[in-house]
């Protein structure tokens, strides 16, 4: 193909193709990184928290009057609970996967001040912790009735079992996290903790923890004046039993409210909005691009036909055939594009250097990602000239003769 | 070499048909060099047109080497063009853009000549017109007579069996056409049949044969012998 005359005689009128050059490269640096950006979010947001989620809703009781008994509240408000029908089971805990508010404690393989201990999210639960979350035990046993203790706002203490995610155990047992299993683990520095139980995973309230999977059960029941009471209901009666759950602890006891009951599917929603904001904007951001990119394409190119008619003609003249003339402009552009992409994998690479620089962002991975996106903007540049081309191959030969 | 049979060429624009060429019947024998006179609008341009194949027409016969070129897809007759027909422009038509050396590979490249052959050519038929030290040189740097060389080359650098040229000296001041004109009569002396419209009589009577045209037909078939002598009568 003629890509040397072709070059040459764009680089008498370079201004057009360079500036399409510039947009192309810009577009694509900007997408990559939206890419990389978007596949990131969407990587988190399609974790699962392990838990039932499409089946658990939860549900806040805050104490309030001077007489309110916490203690009997609770054990009254489960009984009732798991007797309703249509309750799968139910138990009391502190917080929920990914509703942005809860427990961390530092978990630690030896005793000792000055030891760097591992972030650890904590979930208070009691026997039925498991069968309510539906959480997937992979090795050990679940906590019995009599592990179960109560635990006041000043204690320090802690129960003697926890059952531990398998990510923690990884992280605590880097060789062989089944090891976990029995092993004694410290918290506050040396209060020690037999781990009884692994479970493949529940999630910590915090999304955009790096540790979020990182998560110990702790057998108690929690006397902190107010408390979340977990419900899974039977498949498909979440709904119809939420306000029933609602009316039930309203009226079992006057002495607190009841309020913000949530879907776990709401959580989900709630935790990964900004997230979902996030990637529908760099998704339209990317669409725009490639519209004004193609636009500016098209321009260019359309310009370049009419400003060449008679030279067209001439073309023809001299022998070019229809698909000669289409051709010649698909090369053109071509020719424009390659520049384009290349200069923009420069760009995308250096600008995903800053983006993880300055914000911290996964660097993705351009090696796939940069030639598919370059390889896409070439064909997207060689379908927005495709009209033009046309328009160009169906120049008369004629007009050779005909203008001056 | 070349048969028009009764050709017509209507145009139609809206409402308006212009019969450009009626009922036209020509031939023209290898290496004849015929002058195509006429006055505007009688049908010179397009008579031309359909001779190069860059139009087609709308009733007649044209055997172009005993051959029925109607019939023609766009590929097929692309290639008659750049094979068999050279093209010389009253405007010139360089391509702006490109230098005298890939103007005249133009053609040549349709043609499909590696580079070598390409680049042969192109020498050889700049150093014909004597333009060999002009190669880098841009159109816009060269004068007019030496564009419409430049043309030359680039009709004659596929060797083609007959040249057509639209009033070749249209653009040009007399030394500059008789230039042009002795180029083009050399050219018809090695070989190559010509065809050439011009509204300069003088310039006509350097062809062979004149042909006239008058409102799309013959008017007037002669050599240009008789005019000729008629001028210095
Ligand atoms: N594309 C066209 N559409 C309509 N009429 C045309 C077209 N081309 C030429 N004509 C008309 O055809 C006639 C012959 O034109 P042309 O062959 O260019 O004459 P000449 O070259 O002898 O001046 C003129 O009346 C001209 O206006
Ligand atoms: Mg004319």
């Amino acid at each position: 193909m003629e890509f040397g005359p072709i070059w040459r005689a764009m680089m008498r009128n370079k201004t057009g193709a360079i500036l399409i050059a510039l947009q192309m490269a810009v577009t694509l640096a900007i997408m990559v990184n939206a890419i990389t950006i978007i596949q990131e979010r969407a990587q988190a947001m399609s974790r699962p928290s392990g838990v039932d989620e499409p089946n658990i809703f939860y549900i806040l009781s805050i104490g309030f009057s001077e007489n309110f008994n916490e203690r009997l509240a609770i054990e009254e408000d489960l009984a009732a609970l798991r007797a309703m029908p249509g309750v799968a089971n139910a138990i009391q805990t502190n917080s929920m996967p990914l509703s942005g508010g809860g427990w961390s404690m530092s978990l630690q393989t030896e005793p000792g001040a000055g030891i760097e201990g591992t972030g650890t999210a904590l979930y208070f639960i009691d026997e039925h912790g498991l069968d309510t979350y539906k959480l997937n035990l992979v090795a050990g046993e679940n906590f019995s009735a009599s592990d179960i203790e109560w635990r006041e706002p000043a204690d320090s203490g802690w129960p003697q079992k926890t059952i531990i995610t398998q990510a923690l155990a990884e992280t605590l047992f880097p060789d062989d996290w089944r090891s976990a299993l029995g092993s004694t683990v410290y918290i506050n520095d040396d209060q020690p903790m037999t781990v009884t139980g692994i479970v493949e995973r529940i999630q910590a309230a915090w999304n955009g923890w790096s540790g979020v999977e990182r998560t110990m059960l702790v057998p108690q029941h929690t006397l902190f004046g107010s408390t979340n009471y977990v419900i899974r209901a039977e498949p498909g009666m979440r709904d119809q039993l939420m306000p029933q759950v609602e009316e039930l602890l309203a009226s079992n006891n006057k002495d607190r409210i009841v309020r913000r009951m949530r879907t776990m599917d709401e959580t989900r929603e709630r935790s990964y909005r900004d997230d979902a904001a996030m990637i529908k904007m760099l998704t339209f951001t990317v669409i725009l691009l490639l519209l004004i990119t193609s636009l500016g394409i098209v321009g260019l190119a359309s310009f370049s036909v009419s400003r060449r008619t008679k030279q067209i003609g001439t073309r023809r003249a001299l022998g070019a055939s229809r698909s000669a003339i289409a051709r010649y402009f698909l090369v053109e552009n071509f020719l424009i594009s390659a520049a384009g992409v290349v200069l923009g994998a420069g760009l995308a690479v250096g600008l995903n250097m800053l983006l993880v620089e300055a914000f911290d962002v996964d660097p993705g991975s351009l090696i796939t990602l940069v030639p598919l996106a370059m390889l896409a903007l070439i064909v997207i540049g060689q379908m927005a000239v495709l009209g033009p081309a046309r328009r160009a191959s169906n120049v008369a030969p004629a007009v050779a003769t005909r203008t001056i | 070499m070349l048969r028009f049979e009764n050709i017509s060429m209507v145009y139609r624009t809206d409402s308006v048909e212009t019969h450009a060429l009626r009922e036209f019947s020509l031939d023209v024998e290898e290496g004849e060099f015929v002058a195509v006179t006429g006055p505007s609008g009688s049908g010179k341009t397009t008579f031309l047109n359909i001779a190069g194949l860059l139009e087609r027409f709308t009733a007649g016969r044209y055997l172009l080497d005993g051959k029925d070129v109607s019939a023609l897809s766009d590929a097929e007759t692309s290639r008659v063009r750049n094979e068999k027909i050279g093209f010389i422009f009253q405007g010139f038509n360089l391509i702006p853009d490109l230098n005298i050396y890939d103007n005249v590979d133009v053609p040549l490249r349709y043609r499909g000549f590696n580079a070598a052959e390409r680049k042969r050519r192109i020498e050889s038929t700049l150093e014909t017109v004597g333009l060999s030290s002009r190669m880098k040189h841009l159109p816009s740097q060269l004068s007019g007579g030496q564009q419409q060389r430049v043309a030359i080359a680039r009709a004659l650098a596929g060797n083609p069996r007959f040249l057509l040229a639209d009033e070749p000296t249209g653009n040009l001041d007399t030394q500059m056409a008789r230039n042009i004109m002795e180029l083009i009569q050399s050219i018809n002396m090695s070989g190559t049949t010509i065809i050439m419209v011009t509204h300069d009589d003088a310039l006509a009577g350097m062809a062979k044969r004149n042909v006239h045209i008058r409102d799309g037909r013959v008017s007037d078939d002669g050599s240009s012998v008789q005019l000729a002598n008629v001028a210095t009568a």
